[in-house]
């Protein structure tokens, strides 16, 4: 918008340059900072209270932010009381193991549907296609009973990693991205004699790399973050992740605030690390995601 | 069982157009073997084992018993299940607030500005935070004593007595679906980003030719040009606001709320599936939740396609 004006007519552009472009700067400043505290403000709060001490009070009005005697004794008490330093190993072991095989399982059916011709090729392509539509949630009945009656994976992490090293959304994101890549290219790797699952692995994977990476990250957000199925496969403390065991946190301590802030602090952080690391991929990821 | 070449390794030579395979060949179906098996197990069967269910009286323990329609008619006349549904389609708000408050909000952030990056970050910070670490936040915000909403609303003379917000039926389903709103406008307003940076300049400097203001440059042009991001985001957050679960969980304390005020269907799936173990009047629900989503899916599938595929 603001190249817009400044390159469209001599006459228009002097104007706007004589209608001081610093206080509109300042107006979209204002603007962003107020909508960055309606997003951040609710965790300013649960970060601001985790640290707060006995003599803060948690229950005032007007609401005090900031602890006058900040101490790191809710964080003591909840690690104490719960093994979060498990939790936390539980969801890194569930996501990390999730992601790679996920990546390797979609990438691989991904490159048939994309680029090799075969009878049948159009009906798997919308069976998957289909099941897209349907929730998750209802599958998770006869999921449970198989866990507990064939898996025997019932309260393991397994449980957790098994049903989800495909999905059909990265599938079809995967399958765009093989799409652009050149016929020549694999043609050209035939010719060297390559065999398919070589070309797959040697020629393609790497020129859809930005893909790969794309669907890798939301893939372990996903499992880091999910919580319906898992609470349902965890029962044993020692077997949790961390939104199960955030959500047993908020259960023991219902009316320790301060406790439950200190939970939930412990739980956002390594997530938001991972996040400001990568918030370029992120972005350009979920952008590329849908193109117009 | 993978690594030896495939037949049609050598086959390119020579041929004119090597990606066509003419002799039949099982390459294709191994690379798509482990996807199509983990399909088959986590989402084909168990979508039958459902429609079974549906028909059986089943607590998981012992093995089920066929009572026909039994289920269905049961919940024809079960007010939980039909406030369960009300209360899902009532969640569908939360679609078009989101699709408006992004495409604003992309808007708002589609400017060369000095740290403006940090800022889109900023807001995309709550997709990112997983639902129970949020929901638990929201908790403690409408909390009648110690929450921030009362802590603002009372001192500001806009309440006169703190509000017990998550106790009164009628607010437990719009705080809900604010959350919702809250915590998704970052992210589809980053798809909404990309969609205005596909529009090209120059629809824009001519639209300053004509006269055009501000608004009417962004609904001349803006709307029409984000046609794909808004079906695709249309299609994706009404599946989401159908299966919503998390949210209500957390801000109930599993109870669904005061007189389940804030029972939705998949709510009321798991309370009847995995807390009174009644698996197959579960699975009743569950098809139920499968038939309307699949109507309301049919009438988006084509554009869906559009939206995923468009290049």
């Amino acid at each position: 918008m603001a190249q817009a004006r400044t390159i469209t007519n001599p006459a228009l552009a002097v104007r706007t340059r004589a209608r001081s472009q610093i206080s509109e700067k300042i107006f979209w400043y204002l603007l962003l900072c107020l909508l960055s505290f309606v997003t951040i403000l609710p965790f300013l709060w649960i970060f601001l209270t985790a640290f707060k001490g006995p003599n803060d009070a948690v229950y005032s009005t007007p609401p005090q932010l900031i602890p006058r005697d900040p101490t790191l004794a809710n964080f003591v008490r909840v690690w104490n009381q719960l093994p979060i330093g498990r939790f936390f190993l539980n969801s890194i072991t569930v996501a990390v193991c999730t992601t790679g095989f996920n990546v390797l399982v979609t990438s691989l059916a991904a490159y048939p549907l994309a680029k090799m011709k075969f009878p049948g090729r159009e009906a798997i392509f919308y069976l998957l296609l289909a099941t897209l539509i349907v929730p998750a949630q209802l599958t998770y009945i006869p999921s449970f009973i198989l866990a507990v009656n064939v898996f025997h994976y019932y309260d393991s992490l397994p449980a957790l990693i098994l049903p989800n090293i495909s999905s059909v959304f990265n599938i079809f994101l995967l399958r765009q991205a093989f799409k652009t890549v050149p016929n020549d290219l694999i043609d050209a790797a035939k010719m060297d004699g390559a065999s398919e699952l070589r070309l797959w692995w040697d020629v393609l994977l790497p020129v859809v790399r930005p893909s790969l990476a794309t669907v890798a990250i939301f893939t372990f957000v996903n499992s880091w973050n999910d919580f319906f199925w898992p609470s349902l496969m965890l029962h044993t403390r020692e077997q949790m992740t961390l939104p199960v065991g955030l959500a047993a946190l908020q259960g023991m301590f219902t009316s320790d605030f301060r406790g439950v802030a200190a939970g939930v602090t412990m739980t956002v952080i390594p997530i938001l690390l991972f996040f400001i690391a990568l918030q370029r991929q992120f972005i350009r990821g979920l952008a590329g995601a849908v193109k117009g | 069982m993978l690594t030896q070449p495939s037949p049609q390794a050598g086959e390119g030579r020579g041929s004119p157009r090597p990606l066509v395979t003419k002799k039949f060949s099982l390459t294709p179906y191994l690379f798509l073997t482990p996807a199509l098996l983990v399909t088959v197990v986590f989402i084909l069967y168990p979508i039958v084992a459902v429609v079974f269910y549906s028909f059986t009286e089943y607590d998981i323990v012992t093995p089920p018993k066929w009572v026909g329609l039994k289920n269905y008619q049961q919940l024809a006349q079960d007010p939980t299940f039909w406030r369960a549904l009300k209360n899902s389609f009532i969640y569908l708000i939360a679609t078009p607030t989101l699709i408006a408050l992004s495409i604003l909000l992309a808007i708002i952030v589609n400017r060369n500005l000095r740290g403006i990056h940090v800022f889109r970050a900023l807001y995309y910070i709550p997709a990112v935070s997983g639902s129970i670490a949020i929901g638990i936040t929201w908790r403690w915000l409408f909390d009648v004593n110690g929450g921030l909403v009362n802590g603002f609303l009372v001192p500001l003379g806009l309440l006169t007595e703190p509000v017990q917000w998550l106790a009164e039926p009628a607010y437990i389903l719009p705080i809900a679906i604010l959350l919702t709103v809250w915590a998704g406008v970052g992210y589809y307003a980053v798809i909404f980003l990309a969609g205005l940076q596909n529009i090209p300049e120059e629809l824009y400097d001519a639209a300053l030719i004509d006269g055009c203001n501000n608004f009417q440059k962004h609904w001349y042009i803006s709307l029409p040009g984000l046609r794909p991001q808004i079906v695709f985001v249309a299609v994706i957050s009404s599946l989401a606001a159908l299966k919503v679960f998390d949210e209500i969980y957390i801000l109930t304390n599993r109870t669904g709320g005061i007189l389940d005020s804030g029972v939705t269907m998949v709510f009321y799936l798991w309370r009847q599936a995995f807390r009174l173990t009644h698996a197959g009047y579960a699975s009743a629900i569950a098809i139920v939740l499968l038939v309307i989503t699949l109507v309301f899916s049919m009438m988006n599938v084509r554009l869906l396609e559009r939206g995923v595929e468009a290049d």
